[in-house]
């Protein structure tokens, strides 16, 4: 086993979580690479008893019919208490990227469903693809979101049949051939296959109020054959679903997919093309099996590539978690979503335009540069201000906050010193030598712009380190993971 | 400028979803063919994005196959009225949905053209490859610039400060430019660059780092530099804007929880206050009607309400409050309204209630510069005459529309635009 450097540790953590602590990077270095990747995928193993007794005393989601206790801000502040304080990022990281892929939101659909499907991703993340997506498929949230509870024999919606291909497994072309994946004739046959597929609330004096149980009414499927892919018989949803997630059509999205969310995005270069084909093979020779896709990635010289570096535009979520992750700043989520603060992760996000469980359609958010306009960007740098200038004098209040006693930590004696400190923190962050002077000039300035020099008291760090946190989540480097 | 905690939290407790243009010489080569328009002509896209019905938004109420195709939806001839009693028969075959009695009303006034069959040839069903088709104006839907980006790096990018922009969460693709960033406004009041509230004198230190480090140069092409000019340009602009629209004063009541009016009061407050602002893009989603457009409170259909009848009654409310808007700020010879969609539902309804993808649909155009009338032919329902999916066929190319509205309103030669020639489709002078 040999170390990997800081750099590349970060940049692992970065990618298959939100960011951490110099510590936690180290850790990490430590391990080497595949060590320190199984270490973040074989989550199981890490004791999150912290985060447990978080969400024990803060929450009772037990009854979605209570909605003082279950409502969109609570399942929201379960999720970010989840992301905050996880000491299993990638299960967070993982969850979020389904989250995406399967892209359901509460526009249309029951918070109680967003959240037992929130459970569903995270059971089956690392799964069977063919069981992930059954499992997603049988769900109420989509059974909703998609109209198959009202897909009926005889006049079929076609909502889910379309989707299911197009956005869920294989693509409207392959990703490598750019071949046509299929027809609008295999559109209505499968939206046939899938008929009568409905949800059963749970029954009255069922305690669990969750227990919502998929079921196929029998008067509402149509048992006639189907041609789908050019073969004929009578296909269940079921049988499409294994059909599906054999393909090596399925194979090469879900292997870019996962690559273009982890890694970098690709281009139609032969070269690049070579590298879907070798991890959808992985896909094919394993069962399917999305951690083996998802390992084979994380492992490949490609991952850990400079291509790979700061390759990614930050999501919002992403953004969000992962200040407060790199800084050691507080989220104390409190016991209930109240104003003024408690639910401030997943505000703040939405403010960025990442609303969880509100993705804007059925193809989920989209990457990179999507997220970058005049307005998010002005937001970004609205929400860099905000979690810099979060003081407090109670930091056991619900809430963000970046403690006084934090940043003294992590002020050195000279301004030098404190931009490199920060820009390792807040990335590790590679910037040229005149931005670099211009952010130590700016520590060292009074309010009429004379120098004054730099001295650690608690005057300057509350002023002029809050400002340097301010200007360093500004920079455009920061905006990249 | 400062904002405070409870600002902060009070803005993104609740997300408002709703954009502006600024030439960037720098962003790439400069030496192509500059046309400085000193027109006042303005140009308005609303795109209804999901996959408008349009069959039940201009509907062919003489056609008994919309009646037996669509038994749960269609409005019979009897419930083509408005609120007011008044049909809204617009032709011996052809009425508007019930719900767009403002609409109707433009249209009895002659400032609206209805486009029928608006589509192009080997139609996409999925909403986004389609989206990309209309976008870039290519139906082969391979990315790259926007219609309107293009237009804008010809005949926008040397005018000073704002001249075109998005109201909303994110930049269309039209508006996607090779030479020129487009600016998106999701909320005036968020849009500026805040400092520290508890130091407001060490704002202009700030700024100046930040400003500093925004007009680095990265690589063109990369994620560094796109992000780069975006953030340069949209605190430059955030100055601008925010001086120019506080000017702004209106008698016309938007109708409130319309996020489409919201938008276009936006919208407004941009034309209205800065000259050279004239490419305005605004966007209401909602559209993809698969189930429940119409409600059936115990199986009893109800097509006054429900999800189609909301959306289209926002469009017919906010259109009208905005038209009124530029009437009174004596802006209404100057402005032109462009409505699309990526497509239109099938013909025969499914039985939840809704209709799945469907192909050409009606495009509408608005404005008093506009030929009030009914343009393109009726797309014919006739069992032989759908395709396999049992869509509709085009009978007027989308590029036909836009190359229109180039030529003829917006003064630029369509075909460097759009890669092609196309007919005029009439409804401009």
């Amino acid at each position: 086993m040999t170390n990997i450097a800081y750099d590349e540790a970060a940049h692992l953590l970065r990618r298959l979580g939100f960011g951490g602590p110099p510590e936690e990077i180290s850790d990490l270095a430590s391990r080497g690479r595949e060590g320190a990747v199984d270490y973040l995928m074989d989550f199981s193993q890490i004791d999150n008893g912290g985060m447990d007794r978080l969400l024990a005393a803060g929450f009772d989601l037990s009854n979605p019919d209570d909605p003082a206790k279950f409502n969109l801000e609570e399942i929201q502040r379960w999720w970010f208490t989840r992301m905050a304080h996880t000491r299993r990022q990638f299960e967070e990281k993982i969850t979020l990227f389904w989250h995406n892929h399967f892209a359901t939101a509460v526009s249309k659909v029951n918070e109680r469903f967003m959240f037992i499907q929130n459970q569903t991703l995270r059971n089956h993340a690392l799964d069977r693809f063919d069981t992930l997506l059954l499992n997603v498929a049988q769900d109420p949230a989509m059974l909703f979101w998609l109209d198959g509870v009202t897909n009926v024999r005889g006049n079929p919606n076609e909502n889910w049949a379309r989707e299911l291909q197009e956005l869920f497994s294989m693509g409207i072309v392959d990703a490598v051939t750019e071949e046509q994946n299929y027809t609008e004739s295999d559109v209505k046959e499968i939206a046939r296959a899938f008929t009568g597929w409905t949800v059963r609330p749970p029954g009255r004096t069922d305690t669990n109020r969750l227990n919502y149980q998929f079921a196929i009414d029998p008067n509402q499927h149509d048992e006639g054959l189907k041609t789908v892919y050019g073969q004929t018989a009578n296909f269940s949803g079921q049988d499409i679903v294994t059909i599906i997630a054999a393909k090596p059509a399925t194979a090469r999205f879900i292997a870019k997919k996962l690559f273009e969310a982890f890694a970098y995005p690709l281009t139609s270069s032969s070269a690049d093309k070579a590298a879907i084909d070798k991890f959808a093979n992985v896909y094919m020779t394993s069962g399917h099996s999305i951690k083996s896709v998802a390992r084979a990635i994380f492992t490949s010289d490609e991952f850990f590539s400079s291509r790979a570096m700061f390759a990614l535009v930050k999501s919002p979520i992403e953004l969000v978690v992962g200040s407060v992750r790199m800084l050691g700043a507080i989220y104390n989520p409190g016991t209930l979503q109240r104003p003024g603060g408690s639910n401030i992760l997943a505000d703040a996000s939405s403010f960025l335009n990442q609303q969880a469980y509100n993705p804007p359609d059925v193809a989920g958010w989209r990457p990179n540069l999507a997220w970058v306009n005049t307005s998010t960007m002005l937001n970004r740098f609205t929400y860099a201000d905000f979690f810099a200038s979060s003081r407090t004098a109670n930091p056991n209040a619900p809430g963000l906050w970046l403690t006084h006693d934090q940043l003294k930590k992590l002020t050195k004696g000279s301004a030098k010193k404190t931009v490199s400190k920060f820009l390792e923190l807040l990335g590790p962050l590679s910037v040229d030598a005149a931005t670099v002077r211009k952010l130590r000039d700016y520590l060292q300035v009074n309010d009429g712009g004379d120098v004054v020099g730099f001295s650690p008291d608690d005057r300057t760090i509350d002023q002029k380190v809050r400002g340097l946190v301010h200007l360093i989540m500004c920079l455009t480097e920061f905006q990249l993971c | 400028m400062a904002i405070t905690r409870r600002q902060f939290i009070k803005q993104s407790a609740g997300i408002a979803s709703v954009g502006i243009f600024m030439p960037r010489v720098w962003l790439g080569d400069a030496s192509g063919q500059e046309r400085l328009s000193n027109s006042r002509r303005k140009l308005v896209v609303i795109q209804l994005a999901g996959g408008n019905d349009g069959l039940n938004t201009v509907i062919p109420y003489s056609d008994s196959r919309y009646y037996s195709l669509r038994p749960a939806l269609s409005f019979k001839q009897t419930e083509l009225k408005d609120e007011l009693n008044r049909p809204t028969m617009i032709s011996n075959e052809l009425a508007l949905h019930p719900a767009m009695k403002e609409i109707k009303d433009l249209y009895d006034a002659g400032r609206v053209a209805i486009v029928n069959g608006v589509g192009y040839p080997q139609p996409n069903l999925s909403h986004f490859l389609s989206m990309d088709v209309w976008h870039t104006a290519n139906p082969s839907g391979v990315g790259g610039a926007g219609w309107l980006g293009k237009y804008a790096d010809i005949a926008l990018i040397g005018k000073q400060g704002i001249s075109a922009a998005s109201i909303g969460g994110a930049l269309p693709k039209s508006l996607f430019a090779n030479r020129s960033v487009i600016p998106n406004i999701q909320d005036f009041a968020f849009y500026n660059f805040v400092g520290d509230p508890g130091y407001p004198g060490d704002y202009g230190n700030q700024l100046n780092v930040f400003t500093a480090a925004a007009a680095r140069g990265f690589d063109l092409g990369t994620f560094q530099s796109a992000i780069n000019s975006t953030s340069f340009d949209a605190v430059k602009g955030a100055q601008q804007l925010q001086a120019s629209v506080a000017g702004y004063s209106s008698s016309v009541t938007y109708p409130p929880e319309n996020p489409l009016a919201a938008a276009l009061k936006m919208a407004s407050r941009i034309i209205t206050t800065i000259p050279d602002a004239s490419l305005l893009y605004v966007t209401l989603g909602g559209f993809d009607t698969h189930s429940d457009q119409i409600d059936h409170p115990g199986g009893q259909a109800n097509k006054l309400t429900g999800q189609h009848a909301s959306l289209v009654r926002w469009f017919s409310q906010a259109v009208k409050a905005f038209y009124d808007d530029m009437t009174e700020h004596g802006m209404a010879d100057d402005v032109v309204i462009m409505e699309w969609s990526e497509f239109g539902r099938r013909p025969e309804e499914n039985a939840s209630f809704g209709t799945d993808h469907g192909t050409a649909n009606p495009m509408f155009v608005i404005g008093n510069p506009v030929r009030g009338g009914i343009y393109g032919g009726q797309p014919s329902l006739n069992p032989v005459d759908l395709d396999a999916a049992g869509n509709i066929k085009f009978t007027v190319d989308f590029r036909s529309v836009y190359a229109t509205v180039l030529d003829r309103w917006l003064e630029t030669d369509s075909q460097g635009i759009l890669g092609g020639r196309f007919e005029n489709a009439g409804f401009l002078v």
